[in-house]
């Protein structure tokens, strides 16, 4: 869109991305019930079902599943509920109304990067959530020592990190395609609720993927959604060394520039096809 | 197509802006067949047809043009907006703004236009519109002292100053829409097309909305562009009339020379005693002797049109009719004489 010297404009859209970032940060907390319950209660509930499913399959104490005693497969699913709560998730993004509600044209008439204004949005909910998980860990840690997830160390720490954002931007780019194809198709709602459900088996959040069978797992390994939570989870807890780490940048970033080049195809031929039909 | 001579304003001197020469839009669609059947027939095999909206659309705006565009629901007036800021192609002839195809419009160009559309609000429910305004001020590379001017200065023109720091949602349709308008001026842009602005608005938000768009055109030079199915708002804005029909520019020219058209013709509304003679088909050769045309027949309103001269001898002739509870001569509205422009275009086909 843009034909400004490379450097302006990069200038410009990373001056923009802050603008948008706190005009979302605005809109999510415009509503303090809608808060609580989107962005403090949200993915709480699951791993709490999960960890009373495991505890009625787990009833002696020398009982495992795949590897894992119940004490660790409780700080498991805390990890993981709060890795995915770091993880961009399909509600975060409603770029599929705008284009049903033809709003999205209004942006065709600006001078901006759509693009941009979705990244804001991925900013904030960054932001958003990193504050929750915080708070939500000193919480958890205070009331529940003993359950609570010890890290195996610094670095284990950071590395688990830095995977997570990284399979939160590949989970914002897969929502973003999601919701791309609201410009072909009127279900993307139903696409979205399926995505959401294999994104979370496919990431260990119900399941921790090293307990799954090994053909399954092996193949999980070449998805993203597992370098985003359940490798992540078993760095944190020392499971996984720098090596399982490295393979993992390898992957997600070869999801990012498959995921981005995707997201870009799409949004031009969508954006085609859009005004193509009258809007 | 009907191209009256523009007055007002000195149109010769100043810059076009936008230029349509011979520009048409087709678009493809596929026929849904009815019931059962047709659904699965639907599923394999789809009767594509091509149907155009815009056909041979010749039109040239100036600077600081304030244009009406009329027509009827599906007449093309959306589409002809969309086409010309650029928001989908035209598939014949050409569409272009500031000197650009309007399809290929840079930054930079789009920096001079704005869009308002009365139906699909561009600020954020659960926010303050100033948050609104902020991203558009970033978005436009506003200046924040000319920002905060401009802010200030629309808002108390469109009475909305104590307003900014709440939520949209708190807000009436009115406020919604001043609102709205100040977003659209806020960069300071040199074309705005305004799609049904006051769609659903109370008189005095419209009236105070018309104010503030007649004053900025005026003060700034601005080109405004506006399609509305309120003839007020066209009459009290526009210097210049744009009627579609069915795709094509039916008519093009000043609205004073429009209305010195019918300078002859007067409209009669007559308001009956609910124990009068309603109006009967056969009273329709009676009006023939004053060149009079029945416009509208509702129970107990009729309205005629009638020859300035014949208006002496026809009023006594309702009264000998009709029991009249009330009567009024006025000169054409603007929506009569524009449906007769239609009628004379059907008549003439």
């Amino acid at each position: 869109m843009s034909t400004a010297a490379p450097s302006s404009s990069i200038a410009r859209d990373l001056r923009l991305l802050g603008v948008a970032f706190a005009y979302e940060l605005r809109k999510v907390t415009a509503w303090r019930a809608g808060f609580v319950v989107r962005e403090l209660m949200r993915s709480l509930w699951r791993p709490l079902v999960m960890i009373f499913v495991y505890r009625a399959i787990l009833v002696t104490p020398e009982a495992r599943f795949g590897g894992f005693d119940f004490p660790a497969l409780v700080a498991y699913l805390i990890l993981a509920a709060s890795f995915e709560k770091l993880l961009f998730h399909q509600r975060g993004l409603d770029l599929a109304d705008q284009i049903f509600q033809g709003y999205v044209t209004k942006y065709l008439t600006m001078p901006v990067r759509f693009f941009v204004l979705a990244l804001g949005r991925f900013a904030q909910h960054l932001a958003v959530q990193s504050s929750v998980v915080a708070f939500l860990w000193v919480v958890g840690s205070l009331l529940f020592p003993q359950w609570w997830p010890r890290v195996a160390s610094a670095s284990a720490a950071l590395q688990a990190f830095v995977l997570v954002l990284l399979g939160s931007y590949c989970a914002f780019l897969m929502c973003f395609l999601v919701n791309v194809l609201a410009f072909w198709l009127e279900v993307v709602w139903t696409l979205s609720a399926m995505a959401s459900f294999v994104f979370s088996f496919a990431a260990g959040v119900l399941v921790p993927v090293s307990a799954m069978p090994q053909s399954l797992a092996g193949a999980l390994r070449w998805m993203f959604p597992y370098w985003a939570v359940s490798a992540p989870g078993e760095l944190f807890l020392g499971r996984l060394g720098t090596q399982e780490f490295l393979r993992g940048v390898c992957v997600l970033l070869a999801w990012v520039v498959a995921l981005e080049l995707l997201r870009q195809l799409l949004w031009r031929r969508g954006l085609r096809r859009h005004i193509g039909a009258g809007v | 197509m009907d191209r009256a001579v523009s007055t007002g304003h000195n149109r010769a001197v100043s810059e076009v802006l936008i230029e349509m020469r011979g520009a048409g839009k087709r678009f493809r669609t596929w026929k849904r067949r009815e019931g059962f059947g047709g659904f699965f027939v639907n599923l394999f095999a789809r009767e594509w047809t091509e149907v155009a909206a815009l056909e041979g659309i010749e039109l040239e705006i100036r600077r600081g043009e304030f244009l009406g565009l009329i027509g009827a629901n599906g007449a093309g007036k959306t589409t002809l907006l969309k086409c010309v800021s650029g928001i989908t192609p035209v598939s014949s002839g050409s569409a272009r703004m500031f000197g650009c195809d309007s399809f290929a419009l840079r930054d930079e160009h789009k920096r001079r236009l704005s869009m308002v559309m009365g139906q699909r609000s561009q600020l954020w429910w659960d926010l303050p519109a100033i948050d609104s305004f902020r991203l558009l001020r970033e978005i436009y590379s506003v200046p924040r002292s000319d920002f905060e001017l401009r802010l200030r200065e629309s808002a108390e023109r469109l009475q909305v100053t104590d307003m900014l720091q709440r939520q949209l949602r708190n807000l009436s349709l009115g406020e919604r829409m001043k609102m709205e308008i100040i977003g659209a001026f806020l960069h300071e842009p040199d074309v705005v097309f305004l799609d049904e602005p006051t769609i659903g608005l109370d008189l005095v938000s419209r009236e105070t909305i018309r104010r503030y768009l007649v004053e900025i055109n005026r003060a700034r030079g601005v080109t405004i562009v506006l399609t509305s199915h309120d003839m007020e708002d066209i009459e009290e804005t526009c210097r210049r009339l744009v009627i579609l029909r069915q795709g094509r520019v039916l008519f093009d020219g000043g609205l004073v020379d429009l209305k010195a058209r019918t300078y002859e013709r007067r409209a009669i509304e007559v308001h009956l005693e609910p124990s009068s003679p309603g109006w009967d088909a056969a009273f329709e050769p009676l009006l023939e002797p004053f060149g009079a045309r029945l416009e509208r027949a509702a129970p107990l309103t009729l309205l005629f049109s009638v020859p300035a001269p014949a208006v002496q001898r026809f009023v006594p002739f309702l009264f000998e009719r009709f029991a009249i509870r009330d009567l009024s001569i006025e000169h054409h509205p603007l929506d009569m004489i524009i449906r007769q422009i239609f009628q004379q275009r059907e008549g003439g086909a």
